[in-house]
Parts: structure tokens; sequence; C-alpha cells
């Protein structure tokens, strides 16, 4: 009986620890989740319902900063801005992205070479990058003005000139992350089973009805991950903006990012420049779901 | 339908020999099989005839055109590929029509097609699915309707069984027999399954190392192979070979004199002969200490429930004997080999038939 007793209370022990084995196991990865992701969040949050003097909290104003955004003619431009330069930079290096990958899929001399070069734009610091164009762009010393001096013209105004300027800046981004959708598109249609696209060269279909039929509405998925993926990351774009025009001339350029950097940073305002992010935040959120809910439903259908 | 021609068609993968001079005629409305290990060539030649790879050198005729350079959707031939390659984004009714829709037939005249060729294959409700949802025996079934859907000049099928399992494809196999002898269609059928090519064909062209190495109806592949090749790759278990001598009155095997006729010793002779080739049906397990037969031992007794294989080690090698269900035996036990000399072929030196097994009329062959 004794021994009996024992016996069981020594399992329960096991199964005990058993039980909390694993909960210590991620103690550890759950301190830094903590620590480095979950209290800044909550940190931003609190100050976005603050208001702030000289860098310090002097008040509780609930959502005022939220409500406030909507009025506030160059945030509302800022993000005007930002949705023409996200749509048109990524569907530019969609179309590019994937036109580049359909070419490299064949097999010739060379192409591994050409795969390679194809990457560099994308490994590139991302303010290098701007330095870099800002060598081209600039008016007086810049290529494309020694270029267009070369063949008998005048200077070329790029960042100067407020159309200009948000063009260079979509050829920037279009130059630096046309890779990336390169790649990923290119992984995607090395991934394609092979069979389908001969029987379909059997069946009779030409090169544009192989890619109507079978390539496209197969990379379906995989092309709306990569548009996904770039269109959240090309609402955060700021560090080529930065360096390139911050945000000028005027408000041609100026991004969100950018608005929101000018708010917290130049004007002080780090109540509101937190609302001003935390709403983005919710926006390109709230932009992924639904893509990822529409690609679901493509895939089920 | 039309006939289908190779003509010294060569190909090479750089130093790599696929395929050396291949030259293969399939009469029209036949059904050709090409049977092979793999890597001897044969998919490589259904490929090139469907235009899906280039031959290094030679022309394939589809009828009595030269299709060597046409593009496969100029070629006029419909083909179902192993892997049954249906197009994954469409509906199974898309998938048949596909070959349709693309040469612009209307819409009323390829549901009408679609409809009829479900119905022969009955995968007509089946029609709203996509290929994902079905299984392999169901995909099977699509990949042929999607070719037949239209009236090609020829059909190549591509080991189209050998991704289901083994109860499936016994039931497919007697399906595509039905459906290719019901459409008459020139089909050229890749396996490396001997059964299905024995079974299902009007000709077997077996191939090797990138040659042709004969063609000729199955039941002629099975009783006259042309060698040791043929021989041993056709039939299951494959035909016992052990070396024989020549001696004053026969050849002798396995350390004992077998008597031959007068005509076939004086073949073999002719043909300075080195093997011997004995088909495990032609063998029998008999007493240890009958007179004609091979003495050996007992290796392995197999049942299969309406046979028994005996593989029995004699001198000179081991040899599969197809014996009755009544067989018992055990392993090391003494036996005897019988058979009938008439039934045996040999090889010469070089591995070619020499001499035939003798046909029921007792001709020489």
């Amino acid at each position: 009986m004794q021994t009996g007793m024992q016996a069981r209370k020594y399992r329960l022990q096991g199964a005990g620890l058993d039980l909390a084995l694993p909960y210590l196991m991620l103690a550890p990865g759950l301190m830094v989740v903590l620590g480095v992701l979950v209290y800044p969040l909550w940190d931003g949050l609190r100050a976005s319902t603050r208001a702030y003097r000289y860098g310090s909290p002097v008040a509780d104003v609930g959502f005022h900063n939220y409500v406030q955004l909507w009025s506030d003619a160059q945030f509302l431009n800022s993000l005007w801005v930002t949705v023409k330069f996200v749509a048109l930079s990524v569907s530019i290096e969609a179309v590019l992205g994937f036109a580049l990958a359909l070419f490299c899929l064949h097999e010739f001399r060379g192409i591994r070479l050409l795969r390679t070069v194809l990457i560099i734009p994308m490994v590139i610091t991302p303010v290098v990058v701007a330095i870099l164009f800002r060598l081209i762009y600039a008016s007086d010393a810049g290529m494309l003005t020694a270029l267009s001096e070369a063949m008998g013209g005048g200077g070329v105004q790029i960042l100067g000139n407020p159309l200009n300027a948000f063009i260079g800046l979509v050829v920037l981004d279009v130059w630096e992350w046309t890779p990336l959708m390169f790649l990923i598109l290119l992984a995607g249609l090395q991934s394609l089973p092979h069979e389908p696209f001969e029987a379909a060269r059997v069946d009779g279909a030409g090169s544009w009805r192989v890619f109507a039929d079978l390539t496209f509405p197969m990379m379906r998925p995989v092309l709306a991950i990569a548009i996904v993926l770039r269109t959240i990351d090309a609402f955060g774009t700021f560090d080529q903006v930065f360096v390139l025009t911050r945000g000028g001339p005027g408000e041609a350029t100026r991004l969100i990012s950018i608005y929101g950097y000018d708010t917290a940073f130049k004007f002080q305002q780090t109540g509101y420049a937190a609302a001003l992010f935390v709403t983005i935040g919710l926006v390109v959120l709230a932009l992924a779901f639904s893509a990822i809910r529409l690609l679901r439903r493509i895939d089920a259908s | 339908m039309s006939s289908v021609l190779y003509q010294k068609v060569v190909k090479s993968f750089g130093a790599l020999n696929v395929l050396r001079s291949l030259d293969l005629a399939v009469p029209d409305h036949k059904f050709l099989a090409l049977l092979g290990p793999s890597g001897c060539g044969k998919t490589t030649a259904l490929r090139i005839l469907a235009g899906l790879d280039m031959p290094s050198a030679g022309k394939v005729f589809i009828g009595e055109r030269d299709v060597t350079r046409l593009q496969p959707r100029d070629r006029d031939i419909a083909m179902v590929f192993q892997s049954y390659a249906l197009y994954p984004q469409m509906t199974v009714a898309e998938n048949i029509g596909y070959p349709l829709w693309i040469r612009g037939t209307p819409d009323a005249g390829r549901k009408a097609k679609i409809g009829e060729v479900a119905a022969i294959l009955e995968i007509g409700h089946l029609l709203d699915r996509r290929p994902r949802q079905l299984s392999g025996g169901q995909r099977q079934r699509v990949a042929l309707a999607r070719a037949i859907v239209r009236d090609p000049a020829a059909f190549l099928m591509d080991e189209p069984l050998s991704n289901l399992d083994a109860r499936l494809r016994l039931t497919m196999r007697g399906e595509i027999k039905r459906l290719c002898q019901r459409l008459s269609a020139t089909t050229i059928y890749v396996t490396h399954d001997q059964v299905e090519a024995l079974t299902m064909a009007d000709f077997v062209a077996v191939m090797h190392g990138g040659e042709l190495q004969q063609m000729a109806p199955p039941i002629e592949i099975y009783d006259r192979p042309a060698n040791r090749f043929v021989a041993t790759f056709v039939g299951n278990p494959p035909m016992n070979i052990l070396p024989a001598a020549l001696s004053e009155k026969g050849v002798i095997v396995a350390g004992k004199a077998v008597p031959l006729d007068a005509a076939r010793l004086a073949a073999c002779r002719a043909a300075s002969i080195a093997e011997i080739g004995l088909r495990p049906e032609d063998c029998s397990a008999a007493a240890a200490d009958t007179p004609d037969a091979l003495p050996g031992e007992i290796y392995v007794v197999e049942p299969m429930g309406n046979e028994t294989l005996v593989n029995v080690r004699l001198e000179g090698g081991n040899v599969s004997v197809r014996a009755g269900r009544e067989f018992r035996g055990a392993v090391g036990e003494s036996i005897g080999v019988a058979f009938d000399p008439a039934n045996a072929c040999f090889f010469n030196s070089a591995g070619l038939t020499a001499v035939h097994r003798v046909n029921n009329n007792g001709r020489v062959t």
C-alpha cells in the first residue's frame, strides 16, 4: 500500500513535468517576443492616444489624433501620393518581373550569369541606390544632364520638377525591386509541372495560348503573393525618398512614411505620428488580409 | 488515321546516344507497343514522334507527310502522358474540350463531343470537377478522353498505366485495348511492362540500348525471339539460358547429353551455338533419376496458387520450372528437370537466336 502510493506520487510528478516542460522551453523565446514586439506595439498604441509636448506626454486625448488625421490635407495628400506610388511601381514591377522570369526560364548560354546580374539591384543597400540615382538625376552634373548635353540638349530637371521627381522615384523603385518579383516568379515558374505544357503543345496550343490558358492561371497564386509582399513593402518605402527628395519638390514625393517622419521628428507631434502609423499599419494589414482571402477563393474555385 | 514511319532516326544528347538509327514502321490502324527497360530510348522515340524532341538525324513520317521539323500542334496527334498532364486550373470538361477549343470548334459541337467521349469513358458525372478532385484512375480516363476527343492521325501513349495501382492497371489495360480497337486507331504505346505489351498490342517492338531488337506480333516475340535479350526480357519468369556444347548426337547441357533430331543438329552445328534457351513452362519437374532429365537440386520453391515456381540449381546455372500446384519438394532435395528439346531454342556466341523452337507443324525454323 505504502509503496503503491509512492509510485503514484512519482508518476504524477513525471506527468506534471511533462506538461510544464514545453512552456519552460518556450519561455526565453516568449520573453524576447514580448520585449521587442509586443511591448513596442503596445507603447505605440498608447502614444497614439496622447498629446505630447517637448517629447513628453502631457494629456490623454483618446481617439482625437485618429479623428484629426482625416481632416489633415497634408496627410490625405501624402496618402494619395503613396497609393499612386505603390500602385504604379508594383504593377510595373509585376509585369516586368514576369516578363523577365519567362525569358530567363529558357536555358541558353550565359543564362546563369544573366540571372545573377538581374538580382544585383535588390541586394544593394537602399540608401546607396538612392545616392546612385541622385548622381543620375542631379540637374547640374547628373548623368542624364551630361547625356542630354552631349547630344546637344539642355540640362535635365528631374528632382526639381514635381511630376519628373515622382516618375524618377517610381523608376528608382522599379529598378531596385523588379529583381524581387523576378526571383519569386522565376521560382514559381520553375516549380510548375512540365507535362501539362507539353500536352498543350500536342493538343494544338501556340505560345500565346499556352501562356494564357496554362502559365498565367497556374502562376496566379505566386503572382498574388509576390504582389502582396511588394505592396506591403512599398507602403513602407522611406530611405530612398529621404535621400533622393525628402518628399519634395513641394509634396510631390512626400510618401506617408516621410510625412510621418516629419510629424514625429520635425514637428515633434509624437502622438499624432503614432496615430498615423497605426492607421497605415491597419490599412496595410487589411489589404494583405483581403489579398490572401482573394487568393484562397481563387484557389478553392 | 495514318501509318507512322521512323527512318534512320538518331538522337544523341552530347556524347550519349539515346537512339542509334531507328527504323520502324507502324501500319495504319495498328497498335504498336514500344517495349524495353528504362533508358532504352523508347520514350525518346515517342517524344520525337510527338515533336517534343527533335531527332539529331533521320526522318519521321505520319501518313505520307514528313513531320520531322513540324511543331507538335501541326502533326495531328494526340498524346497520353505518364503523369496524365491534365490542366490543373480547368474542369474535366474544359480539359477534354481543350484540343477542340483551341481549334475553334463551335460551342455546341464541342459540348456534344465532350459528352460523347465522357460517356464512352464513363466520366460523365465528373465533368464539373477539377483534376485534383479525381482519383488516379479517373484522371487517367480524363487524359484518355482528351486524347480521343479529336480524330487524330495517331495516338501516342507514354506508360499511361504505370502510375496506377496494380488492380486498376489490370482493368484499364483491358479498357484501353477495347477503346483502341473500337476507334481502330493507329497507336504507339510505350511501356516497360511486357505483360501490357503482349496483351494489348498488334505488334511489339522491343528496344534495348537505343536499338530496335525485334518487331513482331506478340506471339512471335514470345515464341521466336530474335536474340538473347528479347528472349530473356519477354516472359515471366524469364527464359532460362544455359551454356550448351555440341556433341555427336545432340548438345550437352548441364553435364547431360540431350539428343537432337538430325535437321536441328545440323543447324546448330552450322551456327556453332553457345547457349540453349528454355521457357519455364517447357520444363517440368521430374524425379532425380529420370533418364533424360537434367539433374539438380531445389533452390527455391514459390507456390503461386495456380502453379508452383521451382528454381533449380543445375550445373551451369539456375533454371525456373513451372510445376503444377500439387508440387511438393524441399529446398536442397535432388530433382530432375525434364524438357522436350523441340521446344528449346539455341543462341550463337553473339547472342542471336540461331535455331528456333520447333513449331506445331514440326517445321524446323
